[in-house]
């Protein structure tokens, strides 16, 4: 039990600081390895000379338009999942909440699905309509859990039934349509694959202002792991707080879905990873999650689109398919771990 | 200062489980609050801070209805220990005190001078400065429920509300916990409302008693007036003997035997 005793104290602000400086490193390294790997390889110099002279022909194409704007998207999208999971993981006060659990997923889904499907000649505004859906599953799956307050039990359970139904939906219009999928699960396997620097700039402002909003969430978020009844005695407004919070994560998490699709387990397991690191106080875990999230999206593309030639794994799968390992390792290495 | 609730009735629906209590709580002095389990104590306290909704009456601090006060303005001056409450276990003590100061705090606002000052006076007062920097896992039981005590304490409540601040801690802590209350509210003028199960500690301690059965108030009054064998036999269904030992001020409680 007290395994850890001279983890305190300046100790840990040391801890912190080593934690945000690797964090921050491996993402810019990784960030020059994914402009310079991929199908042409590109050095360090080459890379450079692109980014600043339109003549440098095909590799300023390749680069400024192709793997900069993706890997600038990972990561925004990286950052925004993952503060949209580790906010709702201090407003369940539950560990394995993450976008899905209020909806986001299965909202965006059904209203992506449904265009792709029935409205095929309204594909160019899949994103808006996800975005919509998202917000529409989510606030429903609160106003059904909300009885004189809203408690975190009602809004999984209310989250699990709402979930249900639309996961029943999708497959029903999926099997209905199955000669016509492909965009459907590119949608639902989200990937970067082509996108531009319009993406990025949509998805730019959307996390500017929801990674702003999360940053001013810390204080309640920390008040939130304290109990409802502490929580109340320290003046904090647990039923507006947790709805404030839920907001802010769910757009984070909406927006992302709308302009890559869905990209599971960032939300979830990259708050655990920063909270393995550096615990639980939201000042510290909250830009963690974000480095982690921003690296691990990054990576996962990188790899997604280099390890077999000719052919591009989304990052969707990607992030599934090693991460869950990954997740596995450090939650044995570690034991058990902190706040959960 | 006073608070005051009248006619309090306390229940979800129809289901009432505290109904016209009348209670005033003085500050200087401590309140202590007993009763059988599910008499409705702690829900009576839980209504006084506004934890919970009360259905009827009314709760008055200092001529308003606290129902008018916003959240942080009731937190200046009630503060409330939980029976439930936690923190992350990697949570450092100074940190997790500091947060008695949120009701003090804007949304952008940081730590002030003061609230600094006030942290540090609590952890002094509390007797927790000393590990400040170590993590709730780091320290004991009974030195965790003073941590929580001096959070509580960083808020400058006039009044400070604990829920059974004794049930899980051992003899020693449990003393130490009651002497640490007593201290506070010598020294420092904070009136304390204590829900407490172990009778004889409630007559050491309380300079007023309130007793509650089945949701109604029985009795208050002294510890002495209102601790007594009949009101062990009436509301506990306990034969009880109070017994002087000389030196001590007040009687302990002696229970009546197990049979064979």
């Amino acid at each position: 039990m007290k395994k850890y005793k001279k983890n305190s104290g300046g100790n840990l602000l040391l801890k912190t600081g080593m934690v945000w400086t690797i964090l921050l490193v491996a993402t810019v390294l990784m960030f020059f390895i994914s402009i310079a790997i991929g199908s042409v390889r590109f050095s360090l110099s080459e890379i450079w000379y692109a980014l600043w002279h339109e003549d440098a022909g095909n590799a300023y194409v390749i680069i400024y338009s192709l793997r900069l704007p993706r890997a600038l998207l990972a990561i925004l999208v990286g950052a925004s999942l993952s503060s949209a999971g580790a906010l709702l993981q201090a407003v369940m006060r539950n560990p394995l909440a993450d976008p899905g659990t209020i909806g986001v997923s299965a909202g965006a889904g059904t209203a992506a699905i449904t265009i792709l499907l029935l409205f095929p000649n309204m594909t160019l505004s899949v994103p808006l309509f996800a975005f919509i859906g998202a917000a529409v599953a989510c606030v429903l799956i609160y106003l059904l859990a909300w009885n004189d307050g809203i408690n975190p039990v009602r809004i999984i359970l209310a989250g699990v039934a709402v979930n249900a139904v639309l996961g029943g939906y999708n497959s029903f219009l999926q099997l209905q349509n199955s000669d016509n999928l492909s965009g459907v699960l590119a949608f639902m396997n989200g990937s970067l694959s082509g996108r531009n620097w319009t993406h990025v700039r949509v998805m730019a402002l959307y996390a500017g202002i929801g990674l702003f909003l999360a940053f001013l969430c810390i204080r309640n978020a920390n008040a939130l792991q304290l109990g409802d009844e502490m929580a109340k005695n320290l003046g904090v407004r647990v039923n507006a707080s947790r709805i404030a919070l839920s907001a802010v994560s769910a757009f984070l998490a909406a927006a992302t879905v709308s302009e890559v699709g869905m990209i599971g387990f960032v939300g979830l397991v990259a708050p655990h990873i920063a909270r393995m690191l550096v615990g639980s106080d939201y000042k510290v875990l909250l830009p963690t999650s974000m480095l982690t999230g921003a690296f691990m999206v990054l990576l996962a593309d990188t790899i997604g689109r280099s390890i077999w030639p000719g052919t591009e794994i989304p990052v969707g799968i990607m992030m599934s398919v090693f991460g869950g390992p990954f997740f596995l390792y450090m939650l044995r290495k570690r034991g058990n771990f902190n706040g959960a | 200062m006073e608070l005051e609730a009248k006619e309090l009735q306390i229940g979800y629906g129809e289901h009432v489980i505290v109904e016209n209590m009348d209670v005033t709580i003085a500050r200087d002095r401590i309140t202590t609050i007993i009763g059988p389990n599910g008499s409705g104590k702690s829900t009576v306290l839980k209504a006084l801070t506004r934890l919970i909704r009360y259905q009827h009456g009314n709760v008055v601090l200092d001529g308003r209805d606290i129902q008018e006060l916003k959240p942080k303005e009731l937190a200046r001056q009630l503060g409330v220990l939980p029976q439930i409450h936690s923190a992350p276990s990697d949570f450092r003590v100074g940190e997790l005190v500091s947060y008695g100061r949120m009701p003090y705090q804007k949304l952008l606002s940081g730590k002030s001078k003061e609230d600094e000052a006030v942290v540090e006076w609590a952890m002094r007062e509390t007797g927790t400065l000393a590990f400040k920097d170590k993590s709730i896992y780091e320290i004991s039981g009974g030195e965790t429920q003073r941590v929580w005590i001096a959070t509580v304490l960083a808020q400058k409540p006039e009044i400070m509300f604990l829920d059974e601040p004794t049930t899980y801690l051992d003899v020693a802590h449990q003393l130490e916990t009651m002497k640490l209350v007593r201290r506070l509210n010598r020294e420092t003028g904070i009136g304390i409302v204590m829900v407490l199960h172990d009778l004889t500690q409630a007559m050491e301690i309380s300079d007023h008693v309130i007793v509650i059965q089945k949701g109604k108030k029985y009795d208050e009054g002294a510890p002495e007036d209102v601790i007594t064998a009949k009101m062990m036999r009436e509301v506990y269904d306990v034969d009880c003997e109070l017994l002087r030992v000389p030196g001590r001020k007040r009687p302990l409680l002696a229970y009546e035997q197990l049979a064979g």
